[in-house]
């Protein structure tokens, strides 16, 4: 009901209504503002695999683990969540444990843990109510390797690192005080993949949202630093980037960011992209100590000598068969210059972006623009799909780094050089962290699967604890 | 004692019809082997050889041109000895001929299938337009046709869908391009019924492809890969795990004792023979090189019909500058055109006409067009700007009849680098096309004038269209075609034809997506029968 309504006149509308009909608009509200949250905290992008049913689940999210295979969270009472009770429901996203055990932290219940308890129970009512069952088993089943196959090693986890409480609904409904905030830490779950983790996985908060690696791609710092941050977009490109994954002159969205555009922030109101700008701009500055001027401040290309490039080419047909070249200018004139134009000054609309002015480019590091090349970009937005071609299969990896060289010498940042073993590791996911690398090896060491067994059954006791404290 | 196969199917020729069939024959779950004469070239290095070419004009100029993959373009490979020099654009790597195309996915109509029973001229297909209609589909979502859901694509001005559809186009028309607006404003209240043209230039992301931006480049190559081109479904052939062999140049098909094919013979480019078994056989070596083999094999040949009946969309052009800016050369380089002369009762007497317009940058045919009449300095920049504003393209499309004298031979003098025979073609042009011609002459009058125009050129003379059909036709009869229905030989039950030559009755659409949908269909059969 709208605020500003006088009380009186309230009143005789709620008696006009009868009694059922305003019980039945209630949950339909409810439900529609559940299906909103459900937007808001991006359920779709990983419970829904591209091409498949609403919620069916089967989207494989590539962790550092190995890949974790989103699960049907529609009403299906034989492979979904209609049998869960709110409570269930509320344990799972707000605490990372299901009725049939423990969640892996690819569900970001550690930021969901602030949803307001007004919210979870329109989200129960949207996911039991408002949208309909899949009820199809699923194809693949989450298969990680031990020891994170023990999924009940997540009690000592969560222990460590889950200490959120859920927010209170008065600030965080729309228009509240704490709105931007709710959005960007709880729903919107920006620092999952936005602020670095720690050695155990965990997010740093110390770092918070000050930039992390992901699956190959840089997930950018949104700090409010000037350099390093988002200190110096204004609010409007702010704003278009959530809305459009796009300000022009700036940076683009692709990877997981392009996504959240997709299913998620293309969605949201006005005002809540407003709030999300606001309360951005009071995230802490961290700034990047290898990084002096922003990422989109190279606005012009350098130039290009005409005559190298309009020199005749061998036209043998053994010549014009070879595409092995490591010449990062030919590659681009061939690969990247119809749609970035010679210049990298994109189309001038802006339909293709510019490669100058542009974080991807310009930024600290070329992961985003190496992914780019290698896998394009594919983002719906309100007007239309953006695409860029993927180019893993035309390229090799010698000549994706010597064409992003290219790139980054001309209309970047040149202080910073990658060659195919970057492009080749990249490719696969980018480095693996310390807990992957090492829990492995820990595991199949034999005196070390006593250490990894007397840190497991410390976390058992340790939880037992915190459970029997609680009672 | 069980017969151990190379593969279960043969695919000879990568190129969209090949790499089709084999594609839905890998989904099937059978084995199969691609053999392709050429190489495969990725598309950024076809677009760094058209940018340095010289003979931008040229459009197999970007394409390597092998001695022992020769495209159509290598001098003396094709020998002509009627009144018309056949002489079509082909290609030899993966992917083939539709790395230039315009990507024109017409549907043929019902009656154009049905000639010889309608119109007493030419013959019928031995299948129906139902027939084809769900591998149209199929064929058109593998392409990711744009197309309009509401149009009478027979021209013939009624409100309704026509040809019927069981499924939608898979993406939406593109907008109009403003050059189509005005001459669809000026010319259609004159009676000229305008219709967009369905292609295979897709205008939102399909399949891995970003969406056309107008690059105008279609021929000799989409620089971003929007526009459809048999590579496509070669790389998901490869990623379904079929071998795609290249330097392969198949010479021989090998018959056993039974009739049936048991190997291709090939060739590579170091001159060494290999011979490769499977239980089938598809040949989808494009309308001449197919009938060529088979003829070098002799083998499907019983009926005589092999490598005779050569059709092309026999062609003519007009040039005209209109009396107001139209800004041609914006966004595709055709849109779609005047479809009047589809179908009717005329068919008796002449040949259906398709007048496509051409929006193909126009600046340097028109900047050829003013050198040759010796002008030059600043009169030419002010022609240059003027003209290419105004300048207006019509490309006009003939139906041929097939006749059994137009028709391509292995040559019996002439050799290529590997030692194959090259080919001899013999094309005469007849009256049919000739009376369409005058109909056509007239309707260019008419566009003159409706545009307040000044003709530039209005008797270009035959040209190539590049839409060869009728080489290995099907039909009903043994004796008279070269395969059945299936495009399975009549004289060997494992040889099938993936390639336009089936076609009997040549309509006047480009044939393409035809013959996808054919190949499509081929593949279902034999995946049953393997």
């Amino acid at each position: 009901m709208p605020r500003y309504l006088a009380p009186g006149l309230g009143l005789v509308i709620l008696t006009a209504i009868p009694r059922l009909a305003m019980a039945q608009a209630s949950t339909e509200d409810l439900v529609r503002q559940g299906a909103y949250i459900a937007r808001a905290a991006d359920c779709m992008a990983c419970h829904t695999n591209p091409g498949g049913k609403s919620y069916g689940g089967g989207y494989v999210i590539s962790s550092p683990l190995g890949d974790i295979i989103a699960t049907n969270i529609s009403p299906s009472r034989q492979y979904g969540i209609g049998n869960w009770t709110e409570t269930q429901f509320s344990r799972a996203v707000r605490e990372g444990i299901a009725p049939e055990g423990h969640l892996y932290p690819a569900m970001p219940y550690t930021a969901y843990s602030g949803i307001s308890d007004a919210d979870i129970h329109a989200l129960y009512l949207y996911f039991t109510k408002g949208t309909k069952p899949v009820d199809l088993p699923p194809e693949r089943h989450t298969a990680l390797p031990f020891p994170f196959n023990q999924r009940w090693l997540m009690a000592g986890w969560n222990l460590l690192y889950s200490t959120g409480k859920p927010m209170s609904a008065a600030t965080t409904a729309a228009g509240g005080t704490q709105r931007g905030e709710y959005l960007v830490k709880v729903l919107a779950h920006c620092s999952t993949c936005h602020t670095p983790r720690n050695i155990g996985m965990s997010e740093d908060q110390s770092r918070f949202l000050a930039g992390a690696d992901l699956g190959g791609w840089h997930a950018p710092n949104l700090t409010s630093d000037a350099i390093s941050g988002l200190g110096g977009w204004s609010d409007d490109e702010l704003k278009s980037y959530l809305r459009d994954g796009a300000a022009h002159g700036k940076s683009q969205a692709a990877g997981g960011m392009a996504e959240a555009v997709e299913h998620s922030l293309r969605h949201l109101t006005d005002a809540d992209l407003d709030a999300i700008v606001r309360y951005l701009r009071t995230v802490k500055p961290v700034r990047n100590p290898n990084q002096s001027r922003p990422g989109f401040s190279v606005t012009t290309g350098k130039p290009v000598d005409l005559a190298v490039l309009d020199a005749p080419i061998n036209r043998s047909p053994d010549a014009l068969t070879n595409a092995s070249s490591i010449n990062g200018a030919e590659l681009y004139t061939g690969a990247c210059a119809s749609c970035h134009q010679l210049n990298g000054q994109g189309t001038h609309d802006q339909f293709y972006p510019s490669l100058t002015s542009n974080t991807a480019v310009g930024g600290p590091t070329a992961q985003n623009l190496v992914m780019a090349i290698l896998k394009g970009v594919n983002r719906a937005t309100n007007n239309g799909t953006v695409t860029m071609p993927a180019f893993e299969k035309q390229l090799n990896d010698a000549q994706v780094a010597s064409v992003a060289n290219y790139v980054l010498q001309r209309f970047g940042n040149d202080a910073i050089h990658v060659n195919a073993a970057d492009v080749t590791l990249l490719k696969e996911g980018g480095a693996k962290s310390f807990l992957v690398r090492y829990a492995q090896i820990a595991a199949i060491g034999g005196v070390s699967i006593m250490a990894v067994l007397v840190f497991v059954s410390l976390i058992v006791i340790l939880y037992k604890n915190r459970n029997s404290s609680k009672e | 004692m069980t017969i151990q196969y190379d593969a279960d199917v043969i695919v000879v020729g990568s190129g969209a019809l090949g790499s089709n069939a084999a594609y839905e024959l890998l989904k099937h779950g059978k084995s199969v082997i691609v053999l392709e004469s050429g190489q495969s070239i990725p598309r950024w290095k076809i677009v760094e050889n058209f940018r340095s070419s010289p003979r931008k004009g040229n459009h197999n100029d970007p394409y390597p041109n092998q001695p022992w993959a020769p495209t159509s373009f290598s001098p003396g490979y094709i020998e002509n000895t009627g009144n018309f020099k056949f002489l079509p654009g082909m290609l030899r790597l993966v992917g083939g001929t539709t790395w230039h195309w315009a990507g024109a996915t017409w549907r043929f109509l019902p009656n154009d299938m049905k000639l010889k029973t309608l119109y007493g001229v030419g013959r019928d297909w031995p299948i129906s337009y139902e027939d084809l209609e769900p591998y149209y589909g199929r064929a058109e979502f593998n392409l990711g046709v744009a197309g309009s859901d509401t149009q009478d694509q027979s021209g013939q001005g009624s409100n309704h869908q026509f040809p019927a559809r069981s499924t939608p186009y898979p993406v939406s028309p593109e907008a109009e391009t403003y050059y189509f607006q005005r001459l669809k404003a000026r010319l259609a209240p004159e009676g000229f019924n305008f219709i967009h043209e369905p292609n295979a230039r897709t205008n939102q992301p399909w399949d891995g492809r970003p969406g056309c931006s107008g690059n105008n480049n279609c021929m000799p190559v989409c620089p971003i890969g929007a526009m459809y081109s048999g590579d496509v479904h070669a790389r998901h052939v490869q990623a379904l795990g079929g071998k795609i062999i290249e330097n392969a140049t198949v010479f021989k098909l090998e018959k056993g004792p039974d009739g049936k094919i048991v190997a291709a013979h090939y060739r590579t480019s170091e001159h060494k023979d290999v011979r490769l078994t499977a239980r089938y056989f598809i040949i989808a070596s494009n309308g001449l090189e197919t009938p060529k083999l088979l003829l070098m094999s002799d083998v499907a040949n019983a009926s005589d019909q092999v490598g005779r009946n050569l059709m092309d969309h026999t062609g003519m052009g007009l040039q005209f500058l209109a009396d107001e800016p139209l800004w041609p050369g914006r966004g595709q380089v055709q849109q779609g055109g005047i479809f009047n002369w589809r179908d009717g009762d005329f068919r008796r007497e002449h040949s259906a006409i398709k007048h496509a317009l051409t929006n193909t940058v126009p600046n340097r045919a028109i900047t050829q067009h003013l050198l040759s009449q010796g002008i030059v300095g600043p009169e030419l920049d002010e022609k240059i700007k003027d003209w290419a504003a105004r300048w207006v393209d019509i490309s006009t499309v003939f139906e041929l009849l097939p006749s059994p004298s137009n028709r391509i031979q292995p040559s019996t003098t002439r050799r290529d680098a590997l030692g194959i025979p090259t080919m001899t073609i013999h094309y005469d042009t007849d009256d049919y096309i000739e009376k369409g011609a005058a109909v056509a002459k007239a309707d260019y009058a008419k566009f003159v004038a409706g545009m307040g125009g000044t003709v530039i050129n209005d008797n270009t003379g035959w040209q190539n269209r590049d839409h060869i059909m009728g080489t290995v036709l099907m039909g009903d009869d043994a004796k008279t075609s070269v395969v059945n229905g299936e495009c399975r030989s009549w004289d060997h039950s494992n040889l099938f034809m993936a390639t336009t030559g089936v076609i009997p009755a040549c309509g006047v659409v480009n044939p393409t997506l035809a013959g996808v949908a054919l190949a499509i269909r081929s593949a279902d059969i034999i995946a049953k029968e393997v």
